[in-house]
C-alpha cells in the first residue's frame, strides 16, 4: 500500500514549517527563565505578606492578655506546634485525618467519576436520575453525620464515609459535564471511522473529560477534608478534628489554631499532589 | 442506503439519487434538501458550492451515513472496511485530539480498525513526511500551527486509503498561501491514487481550481442550480495539480464569474 507519489520535489516544504529543534529551544530557555523569575517573585511576595500579617497579629496581642486569649498569638501557636510535634500528637493526628481524607477522596471520586462517565452511555438513564442527583447534592453533609455514625460506628469507617459523601456528588456532576461536553463533530469523526460506542467512550469521552475530572478533584480535596473533620467532631479519639474539638471545649484557642495550621498544611499538601498528578496525566496541556 | 460490495470499473463510486432531507422535531418541519442527484467517479474531484445555510453540511452528513435521508438514496460502489464503506471525512475544524501526538492522531482510524502493526506506523510517518511535517510526528496539536494541524487531519483521513473523500470546507480557516499549498497536496494525493473527492466549499476559486466538476446549489430547500465541467488548460508546462497554474489558466476567471452570478441569483430569490 503506497500513499501516493506526491509532493517530494514538486511541493516545496510549506513556509510555515520551521526546523523544530534548535531555534525553538533557544527561545524556550528564555521563556522558562522568565517564568521561573516570576514564580520566585510571587512566592517572595506571598511570604512577605504572611510575615507582615503575623507581625501585626503578634503586635496587637502582645500586651493585651484579653485579646491574646480570644484570638491567640502567633508565638503561642508556634509554641503549641512545637509541643505537639515533640509529643508526637501533631503527626499522629495529621496522619489519621490525612488517611481518612485520602481514602474518602479516592472512594468518593472513583465512585462519582465512574457513575458520571457511565451516564454518558444512556441519555435516558441520565435524565431519569438527574433530579435525584440534584436532591442528593443539596443535602448539607453535616446533617448526615448522626446517621453515618449510627451506620458506620465511631471508628475510621464513619470518617471515611463522611469524606466520601462530601465528594461523590461533585465528582459525579463534574465528570458527567465533561463527558457530555465532548464535541459532537469529534464523535461523528469516530463514527465515520467505524468506531463502536465503547471505542468512542474509551478513546474520546474519557480523555476529553480529564480536564473537568481534575477540576472536580481539586475542588473535592477540600470537601473530603471537611467531611473527615466533621466526622471527627461528632465522635472520635484522634485526628485533627478531634484535637480542634478538644482544645476548643477547653478554651485553648492557640491550640485550636495550631491544629488548624496543621489542617491547612494537609490541605495544601494534598492539593499539591493532585496538581502534580494532573500535570503527569495530561502532558499535552501546556498551561499546567 | 444501498451498498454493493463488489467494485466494478465504470460505475460511479458514489451515486446520490433524489436525495431529500427534512428536519422534523414534531412541531416544525424544516425542508433542507429538496432533490439532489449526482454521481462521483473514481479519480474525480467534484466541488459543491451553494449559498450559506443551504444544506451542504447536511448533505455531507447524509452521504457519510451520519444522518438518514428522508427521501432518495445514497449508493456506494466501494469496498467495505470494518463495517463501513472506505470513505474519509474532513471538516473545517481539524478535530484533532489534543491528548494525542500528531502521529497518534493519524493512527486513530487504524487503532479503531485494530491495524496497529509496524506497517501502519511507518505509513503514518510517511504520510506526515509527505505533507511536510517531517520531525513533527511526536508533537502535540497545541504546538502546531493551523495549517500544520489541518495537514495532520488530512493524513488521518488518507491513512486507510479511502476510495471516496468527503470534505466540508476543510481549508476555509487557513491563510491564502497555506491554503494553496495544501490544496495542491490534496489534489495530488487524490488524483495519483485514483480516489474520488467530494469537496464542499465557499470559495469559488478553490472549487474551480481543484475540481473537474462544480455543482452549484440553490438556497433552502436546496436543489442543483447548475453544473459546470471545468476544462482548464494551464500552459504547456502547467500541471493540472498546481493550484497557482490553474488560477492563471485561460478560462479560469470566466468560470468563477459565471458561478458567482449563479450564486447571486440564488441569493436574490431567497431574499
Ligand atoms: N438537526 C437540525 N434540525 C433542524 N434544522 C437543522 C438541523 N441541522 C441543520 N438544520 C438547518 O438546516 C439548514 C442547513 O444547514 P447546513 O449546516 O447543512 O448548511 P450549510 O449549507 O452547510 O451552511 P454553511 O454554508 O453555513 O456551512 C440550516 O438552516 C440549519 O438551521
Ligand atoms: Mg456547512
Amino acid at each position: 500500500m503506497s500513499v501516493g507519489t506526491a509532493s517530494t520535489e514538486a511541493a516545496a516544504p510549506p513556509a510555515e514549517v520551521a526546523p523544530p529543534a534548535e531555534a525553538a529551544s533557544r527561545t524556550g530557555n528564555a521563556v522558562r527563565r522568565r517564568a521561573r523569575r516570576t514564580r520566585l517573585l510571587v512566592l517572595l511576595t506571598q511570604l512577605a505578606l504572611l510575615a507582615v500579617l503575623l507581625g501585626l497579629w503578634e503586635y496587637a496581642t502582645y500586651a493585651d492578655r484579653q485579646a491574646a486569649f480570644m484570638f491567640g498569638r502567633p508565638t503561642a501557636i508556634f509554641g503549641f506546634l512545637v509541643t505537639m510535634a515533640s509529643d508526637g500528637s501533631l503527626f499522629r493526628d495529621t496522619w489519621v485525618t490525612g488517611m481518612e481524607t485520602v481514602l474518602g477522596f479516592v472512594v468518593g471520586n472513583v465512585l462519582g467519576t465512574v457513575l458520571g462517565l457511565a451516564l454518558w452511555y444512556s441519555p435516558f438513564v441520565s435524565r431519569v436520575v438527574s433530579p435525584f442527583v440534584v436532591a442528593l447534592g443539596s443535602i448539607p453533609i453535616i446533617a448526615l453525620a448522626p446517621m453515618v455514625i449510627i451506620w458506620f460506628g465511631t471508628g475510621l469507617a464513619s470518617k471515611i464515609a463522611m469524606a466520601t459523601l462530601s465528594v461523590v456528588v461533585v465528582a459525579l456532576v463534574t465528570s458527567y459535564k465533561g463527558a457530555t461536553s465532548v464535541d459532537p463533530d469529534q464523535i461523528n469523526l469516530m463514527r465515520t471511522l467505524g468506531a463502536r460506542k465503547w471505542q468512542i467512550f474509551n478513546r474520546l469521552v474519557v480523555p476529553a473529560s480529564l480536564t473537568d475530572i481534575f477540576a472536580g478533584l481539586k475542588l473535592t480535596v477540600g470537601f473530603a477534608l471537611i467531611g473527615a473533620i466533621i466526622g471527627e467532631f461528632m465522635s472520635s479519639s484522634e485526628g485533627l478534628g478531634h484535637a480542634i474539638f478538644k482544645a476548643g471545649s477547653l478554651y485553648i484557642i492557640p491550640k485550636v489554631l495550631a491544629s488548624l495550621v496543621a489542617t491547612i498544611a494537609l490541605a495544601l499538601a494534598l492539593t499539591f499532589v493532585v496538581g502534580k498528578l494532573e500535570k503527569r496525566l495530561m502532558p499535552w496541556r501546556r498551561d499546567l | 442506503m444501498i451498498m454493493s460490495g463488489s467494485a466494478t470499473g465504470t460505475a460511479p463510486k458514489l451515486s446520490a439519487r433524489n436525495l431529500a432531507m427534512t428536519f422534523d422535531d414534531g412541531t416544525t418541519r424544516v425542508p433542507v434538501i429538496g432533490d439532489v442527484s449526482f454521481d462521483l467517479h473514481a479519480g474525480e474531484i467534484v466541488a459543491i458550492v451553494g449559498p450559506s445555510g443551504c444544506g451542504k453540511t447536511t448533505m455531507l452528513n447524509v452521504i457519510s451515513g451520519l444522518l438518514a435521508p428522508t427521501g432518495g438514496e445514497v449508493a456506494w460502489n466501494v469496498e467495505m472496511a470494518h463495517r463501513r464503506p472506505r470513505i474519509g471525512y474532513m471538516l473545517q475544524k481539524d478535530l484533532l485530539f489534543p491528548w494525542r501526538t500528531a502521529k497518534a492522531n493519524v493512527m486513530l482510524g487504524m487503532e479503531i480498525r485494530r491495524n496497529t502493526g509496524a506497517e501502519a506506523h511507518n505509513k503514518a510517518r510517511a504520510l506526515l513526511d509527505q505533507l511536510g511535517l517531517h520531525g513533527f510526528a511526536d508533537h502535540y496539536p497545541s504546538t502546531l500551527s493551523g495549517g500544520m494541524r489541518q495537514r495532520v487531519a488530512l493524513a488521518r483521513t488518507l491513512i486507510h486509503d479511502p476510495e471516496v473523500l468527503l470534505f466540508d470546507e476543510p481549508f476555509a480557516a487557513l491563510d491564502f498561501q497555506t491554503k494553496l499549498l495544501i490544496e495542491s497536496d490534496t489534489v495530488r494525493l487524490v488524483r495519483s491514487e485514483g480516489r474520488a473527492l467530494l469537496l464542499i466549499t465557499h470559495d469559488i476559486e478553490e472549487a474551480v481550481s481543484m475540481a473537474d466538476r462544480v455543482i452549484v446549489l440553490t438556497g433552502r430547500p436546496t436543489r442543483i442550480r447548475s453544473t459546470y465541467t471545468i476544462d482548464l488548460h494551464p500552459g504547456a508546462a502547467g500541471d493540472r495539480n498546481d493550484m497557482i497554474a490553474a488560477r492563471e489558466a485561460p478560462g479560469f476567471s470566466a468560470y468563477v464569474k459565471q458561478i458567482w452570478r449563479d450564486l447571486d441569483v440564488g441569493r436574490e430569490r431567497a431574499a
